[in-house]
């Protein structure tokens, strides 16, 4: 994937404006996770599924002696299962205690944008979507859409109960 | 300190000792806390150390108001102490509430030399009653279980061996996996992690003393509210368990002490009546035993009638009359241990609420232990708790079912069974929907594991049949259909998060030799989502046995030990085939041994079996000896031994000939019209062990 956006830092003229995420894509979509709550990049990953678990759980996998839980992001758009092998990244919460994955098509790069583009969620958007999404940035690209880890939890999630029932079949 | 003081009631003897040891504790904390400036506490250990300076002069008697009294300093000052851990300062004075205490102790001190005269002792004081709010004793159990004292050599050792894994991992990623050095690499990194992990588990290891600590106080306590006479001995506090499981065992075994004393136990008088000592006495002992901890816990008391135990079942519902009429005494002690069963005539403060043994048995099996129940009526009662040694590493079977691996604890697996593609069709019977198999005239109810998760199933065509792993859990016992079996594996148990461990049917997931992971089956809770019931399970297995023993056949392991002769041993007698490399074989004077699972077994070598493998083996050939495991039986009176044996020929029922036409050892037996000679030492010893494991 090609690093997008780097001429974005010239924009930026306060530094306390400025906000790495790292860009990360589901079907054609972009989305950006603030790079500080991101562990590690794990890359594409066998996942191994646990069967009987909620949909969007897309399966655990071995990171550093514990096993992680990992939530796929696909199914919680509502997408149909990705054909090619996912790229899974490991987040953490703010106070360290619980880590889980997010399976992903693909990681793009890291990109550094202005706190002052981005646009807070629209009042048009579907309650499922506005849990998930966190306001956008206008990108010269495109929106990117920023995801709040807090609530990919998978614990939150199951709480949250708006994706007990999406059945992994059905097509965005 | 505890200890002491109630070792000191029950061996006023030798008290000299024990004051001594208890005013030390109390002093100490005397001085320390005027050191450090605790008021409130200094009093408090003062007024102790006063009472106790004049029981170690000898001015009074040992009394159970003393001791209660002093058991009460005890919680006071304790209560402080948490106060003091959690707050940081030892709080404010509330009310008078150690002053009532001070002055309870204080008049014990200045009644006790009028009470030792009269010789009998005054209720001392007891309008002045305990002052100190039971709510603040019940905070200072949880404090001392989240942190553990380790040897600093092991420590040490631990940071060594640390050391060393960074310096072969160093050296690891610099040479590469072409490098020439590389298997000697990898060696020093297996053993080094082998010497990491025992060094660790041993680090974990407590001894279970910690645990029976607290007994002689509960015991004592709870004698006195239900108005018996206790007595508690102990014996293994030295053997070593796992903390975690240690904190495991911890509520189930209170739970039965509890049980022990409340119910076990008679009241003085009913004792004495049956011409024992008005003192009951309960007997503490951890010990291990191949390879698991039992901790055993035996009364004198009255022992469980069986009678009232089948009444209270039928009236309960859990069995009909009939069934309850048939049932050994054995199957109706197993009755106790079904949820909402209560033998208490009168439901007391302590216990009696039907929430029993049930519960203790989950928790035991919860950590891959089981529960054995013993009783005779006006003997006593023993209960036998059985936990592995640790819980971090298991021993597992791997399958695959559905294309994923999962892995079945070896603890819960009782037996494999290949069921080959032609007999697919007619192994599995059906009884409307349940799905049956018949497993040695036994008829088990078959789960299959890919139709349970929701796998996909494969098809017909590319089938060679299927394995089912029998199960046995919580009482239920099933036959778990997969796909395949993979290599049995030590597995490192991993938790999973709480979604997953929503779903009920894991207990963890494990990373694999081949570095995939697989999940580890909770066993009971796929039995309880397969809808396998305990009771009905344990039934019809009561009915089948009545049906084998009522005549003489037997099941029989057909094998050929001499060449072209038949033997055979009763099947329940071999707890496994194992093949092993012959040059696992010793000697010891002159006779083979194996070294088995930590347990030496003496091997029996009656076709000579071992000399012709060895002539084979001397003209280069690499082979491999098949031994039967025979014997243990569970109870652990005989000793295992193996069984060399040419080769392993069949599983048929055999009908024993008349016992006059045998001849020494050995007895004859049809087995297929086929005349086979019987093993009798096995098959006498394996009678009542016949009975056993139904």
């Amino acid at each position: 994937m090609k690093i997008q956006e780097r001429d974005a830092v010239n924009e930026i003229l306060n530094e306390d404006d400025a906000v790495s995420l790292c860009s990360m894509f589901a079907g054609s979509e972009s989305f950006g996770i603030d790079t500080r709550k991101i562990r590690e990049v794990l890359g594409n990953r066998d996942l191994q599924r646990v069967p009987m678990a909620p949909a969007f759980i897309g399966g655990v996998v071995p990171y550093r002696g514990e096993v992680l839980t990992t939530v796929d992001f696909r199914a919680l758009l509502g997408m149909g299962e990705h054909t090619d092998a996912s790229c899974v990244l490991v987040l953490e919460d703010e106070d360290g205690e619980e880590r889980f994955g997010l399976m992903v098509d693909a990681v793009g790069g890291v990109v550094t944008v202005n706190r002052n583009m981005l646009e807070a969620n629209p009042c048009t958007l579907e309650s499922r979507d506005k849990w998930l999404f966190d306001g956008a940035y206008k990108m010269e690209t495109g929106l990117m859409v920023q995801l709040d880890p807090q609530k990919l939890r998978p614990s939150r999630l199951a709480e949250a109960g708006l994706f007990k029932h999406r059945l992994n079949g059905e097509q965005a | 300190m505890e200890r002491c003081l109630t070792e000191l009631e029950t061996r006023p003897g030798d008290s000299a000792q024990l004051v001594g040891e208890i005013f030390r504790s109390v002093h100490t904390i005397k001085g320390t806390t005027g050191f450090l400036g605790f008021e409130r506490l200094e009093k408090l250990a003062h007024v102790g150390e006063h009472l106790l300076g004049s029981l170690r002069e000898g001015k009074l008697a040992v009394t159970s108001e003393l001791i209660s009294g002093l058991l009460r300093l005890l919680d006071g000052l304790r209560a402080i102490l948490t106060l003091i851990e959690a707050t940081g300062s030892e709080g404010a004075r509330v009310g008078d509430e150690d002053s009532a205490l001070i002055a309870e102790l204080a008049a014990l001190n200045e009644e006790g030399p009028a009470v030792t005269l009269a010789a009998g002792p005054a209720a001392a004081s007891v309008s002045l009653q305990p002052a100190v709010p039971a709510a603040m004793a019940a905070g200072v159990a949880a404090l001392s279980d989240k942190t553990l004292r380790i040897d600093v050599e092991v420590l040490n050792r631990m940071m060594n061996l640390v050391g060393e894994l960074v310096l072969t991992r160093n050296q690891m990623l610099q040479s590469g996996v072409e490098a020439t050095n590389f298997p000697e690499l990898a060696r020093r990194l297996d053993s080094v992690t082998a010497d990491l992990r025992e060094t660790v588990m041993q680090a974990r290891m407590q001894p279970v003393g910690n645990l029976f600590g607290k007994f002689p106080r509960m015991v004592r306590d709870l004698a006195q509210t239900c108005g018996r006479e206790v007595r508690i001995e102990f014996s293994g506090q030295e053997t070593g368990l796992d903390k975690s499981l240690l904190e495991a065992i911890k509520d189930p075994l209170t739970h039965a002490v509890r049980n022990a004393v409340d119910h076990g136990i008679e009241a003085p008088p009913v004792r004495v009546m049956a011409g024992k000592p008005s003192e009951g006495c309960l007997k503490l002992r951890a010990f291990h035993q191949s390879g698991s901890v039992v901790i055993e816990l035996a009364d004198d008391g009255a022992g469980i009638a069986i009678e009232r135990v089948l009444a209270k079942a039928i009236e309960r519902g859990l069995v009909t009359q009939e069934q309850a009429a048939d049932m050994t005494e054995r199957e109706a002690l197993q009755l106790i241990f079904l949820p909402g069963f209560s033998t208490a005539a009168a439901v007391t403060t302590v216990s009696g609420r039907g929430v029993g043994m049930d519960v203790v048995r989950a928790n035991v099996e919860k950590v891959g232990g089981s529960v054995e129940l013993e009783s005779k009526v006006g003997v006593g009662t023993t209960l036998r708790l059985r936990v592995p040694l640790t819980l971090a590493i298991v021993p597992a079977l791997v399958v695959r079912s559905g294309g994923q691996s999962f892995a079945l604890p070896q603890s819960a697996l009782v037996e494999l069974v290949y069921v080959p593609k032609r007999d697919e069709e007619r192994a599995v019977e059906r009884m409307g929907a349940a799905e049956l198999y018949r497993l040695r005239e036994r008829l088990l109810p078959v789960v299959w594991l890919d139709r349970l998760l929701g796998l996909e199933t494969r098809n017909g065509e590319d089938r060679h049949g299927f394995y089912m792993a029998v199960l046995e859990a919580e009482g239920c016992r099933y036959g778990l259909v997969v796909d395949d079996l993979l290599a049995p594996e030590e597995i490192v148990v991993k938790p999973l998060s709480a979604v997953l461990k929503e779903i009920g049917l894991f207990s963890g997931a494990t990373v694999l030799g081949s570095g995939m992971l697989a999940l580890i089956l909770d066993i009971g809770a796929t039995a309880a989502r397969a809808g396998v019931k305990p009771v009905e399970e344990e039934i019809k297995e009561a009915e089948v046995v009545e049906g084998n023993t009522e005549g003489s056949e037997v099941s029989l392991l057909v094998f050929e030990a001499r060449a072209r002769e038949r033997t055979a041993l009763p099947l329940d007698v071999v707890e496994r085939i194992e093949s092993v490399p012959l040059t696992q074989v010793e000697y010891a004077g002159g006779r083979p041994m194996l070294q088995y699972r930590g347990e030496l077994l003496t091997l029996r070598d009656e076709g000579g079996v071992l000399s012709e493998l060895e002539a084979a083996q001397d003209r280069g050939e690499e082979v491999s000896v098949t031994v039967l495991i025979c014997g243990g039986s569970g109870n652990g009176e005989m000793q295992r031994t193996g069984m060399v044996v040419r080769r392993v020929l069949d599983v048929s029922g055999g009908t024993l000939l008349d016992k006059a036409a045998s001849s020494g050892e050995m007895e004859l037996a049809l087995v297929k019209e086929k005349l086979t000679m019987v093993h009798r030492e096995f098959s006498v010893k394996a009678a009542p062990a016949w009975k056993e494991v139904a």
